[in-house]
């Protein structure tokens, strides 16, 4: 009798839990595939209230440029603090603090950056609304993850092949990006593009710091741009147009998918020879 | 690496020590970068403590999170969030019942009761829930399950704690699953030969064994599914009504992060208003710890039984 309900509760549970992905991903591919056209991703958005007639060309643009920076941003501190963190400091202290504070801002929610960003960066340093700004907060909020992420991916590298390669009489700096990176890449792609799906989908931290209600094609990245979420949320929210929220939305869900999928596409293209090599040792 | 120099001891010498800079450089570089990212975020926590500290020159911490009435422009300012603090963990803590029962079922099929191929087959199509923007979901709240309710139950308005509830356990559930399936996966691997070589069946290992001993890491999941649905957003101040009541199940609320993006680009910079939206911040900040905390103890005071 126990034995029934448990396998009753799993597979009850699990059946749910599939019928309500296929239930959002069916509702959206279907209202959002008669909203698509070769039209709506070129042009720009059009009509009365804003955003009833037109494509989202520019929020598209927008996007991409807001992950970018966003991206670029966190790769730079992420990486350069997981390295020193995993291969150069020795300070137990020190160490601690600086994952203690990366735990403290992986869990400030995105709003409440969101404002520090407005605050800080839009009104006290006058940098003004801008893709800079949004990219800096998004690229903050993604941070922490990319970190613990790279960290992980580090710790896994086998020691014995440093201490092979430093007895060899090798230099660190060359160990690191011919030994060390080349074991580790694949992950690390794996992991910043999932954190660039996270900044492309958030729209608390960018919602008075760079994203706005509409603009051109940013020329700089000191000019605001439009976003696909922010846009997507004015639609809903105003009421402007059921059909182009629907289209919008299913853009949003194939960029990210595309965005998932590089490292996928990368693995198939070929793998590297180092890699490949201690693979092959190790089968 | 130097290599095939064949031009004698010296040349050998100054070719390692122009490595030995490089390596030196490489080193002042790394950790020139990695200062200034742990300072920027040292600032981050001093900015939002300091803004949000100025509120309590104005009201006192007891008024601030236990008064209600939220009136932050008017001459008399009044500033109380308890009805959103209490509405934070209505909703979050409705959408764990939900979501719980439904993770914890789910792991246990992914886990133990299907065979590899089917689980890399559900796992990604789950994973890919995680990746759905909460403005998305937001969107789908509204469609579905707010509609729902105005249509098929006639509410006079289907935006409500239930609703976001509803939707917050969806979004959670994800990180639920995939937390308790990765504990199970550890303690099956661990015991899975043990158990079968002593003839018991499948079911009796997993209502004696796997689930006594993925307490912990349901934990971890309860823990990350309250912090994930407290900070939510957009998805939740989507289909909650955003209106500063005490909660009901039926009834509209507003959560702590809706009352910061609604308010945020109408607050003046440094006035009473802007302070009390940082003050806010914090308190669903330290929330957040002291659930940490409650649940790092909890954690610490379950037997010895681990999973690793």
């Amino acid at each position: 009798m126990k034995h029934l309900s448990i396998k009753l509760w799993s597979i009850i549970s699990i059946s749910l839990v599939m019928i309500i992905i296929s239930c959002i991903f069916g509702f959206l591919f279907i209202h959002g595939y008669e909203g698509i056209s070769y039209e709506f991703f070129i042009k720009e958005p059009n009509g009365m209230p804003l955003g009833s007639e037109g494509g989202v060309y520019n929020a598209i643009i927008g996007s991409i440029c807001f992950t970018g920076i966003a991206t670029i941003f966190s790769f730079v501190f992420a990486l350069s603090i997981a390295t020193y963190l995993v291969f150069y400091e020795k300070n137990e202290k020190i160490k601690s603090f600086i994952r203690f504070i990366i735990g403290i801002i992986a869990g400030v929610p995105s709003i409440v950056l969101g404002l520090f960003g407005y605050s800080f960066l839009v009104v006290y340093l006058k940098i003004g609304i801008s893709i800079l700004t949004g990219g800096i907060v998004l690229g903050i909020m993604i941070f922490p993850f990319m970190e613990i992420r790279f960290e992980k991916t580090l710790l896994e590298v086998d020691i014995n092949l440093i201490y092979a390669s430093l007895s060899m009489g090798v230099n660190r700096t060359y160990t690191f990006f011919k030994i060390i990176l080349p074991i580790c890449y694949k992950d690390m792609i794996r992991a910043t593009c999932l954190s660039a799906s996270f900044a492309m989908g958030a729209t608390a931290p960018i919602l008075l710091t760079g994203a706005v209600y509409y603009a051109d094609i940013p020329n700089s990245i000191f000019s605001p741009a439009m976003a696909l979420p922010l846009h997507l949320y004015l639609l809903i929210s105003e009421g402007i147009s059921l059909k182009n929220a629907y289209a919008t939305a299913l853009v949003l869900i194939v960029l990210l998918l595309l965005i998932n999928s590089i490292p996928t596409v990368l693995d198939m293209i070929g793998g590297n020879k180092i890699v490949r090599f201690i693979k092959r040792r190790k089968s | 690496m130097p290599e095939g120099s064949t031009s004698g001891f010296l040349r050998r010498r100054e070719k390692v020590n122009i490595y030995k800079i490089i390596d030196k450089l490489f080193l002042y570089l790394i950790r020139f970068v990695s200062m200034i990212s742990v300072l920027l975020l040292v600032f981050i926590v001093i900015f939002i403590l300091k803004e949000s500290l100025l509120t309590f020159e104005e009201v006192s911490f007891y008024d601030f999170v236990f008064k209600k009435g939220w009136r932050p422009i008017s001459e008399n300012p009044e500033l109380g969030i308890l009805p959103m603090i209490l509405s934070t963990l209505y909703v979050s803590i409705l959408a764990l019942g939900i979501a719980l029962p439904l993770g914890v079922g789910s792991s246990i099929f992914l886990s133990c009761m299907v065979n590899e191929k089917n689980r890399n087959f559900i796992k990604p199509i789950i994973d890919l829930m995680a990746g759905i923007p909460s403005v998305v979901y937001g969107f789908m709240g509204l469609l579905l399950i707010v509609k729902f309710f105005e249509r098929k139950l006639s509410f006079s308005s289907g935006e409500s704690i239930l609703a976001a509830s509803i939707l917050l356990a969806i979004m959670i559930l994800p990180y639920i699953i995939s937390t308790c399936d990765e504990s199970m996966i550890k303690i099956l691997k661990k015991y899975e030969s043990t158990s079968k070589a002593l003839g018991v069946s499948k079911y009796h290992m997993i209502r004696y064994l796997i689930l006594p001993t993925a307490k912990k890491g349901i934990l971890a999941s309860v823990v990350l599914g309250l912090s994930r649905g407290m900070g939510e957003t957009m998805a939740v101040m989507m289909v909650i009504g955003n209106s500063p009541l005490y909660p009901k199940l039926f009834g509209k609320g507003q959560t702590i992060p809706g009352l910061i993006a609604l308010e945020m680009g109408g607050a003046s910079v440094n006035s009473i208003h802007y302070h009390a939206l940082f003050a806010s911040g914090l308190i669903l900040m330290m929330m957040l710890m002291i659930i940490n905390v409650l649940f790092y103890f909890i954690r610490k005071m379950m037997g010895t039984v681990s999973e690793e």
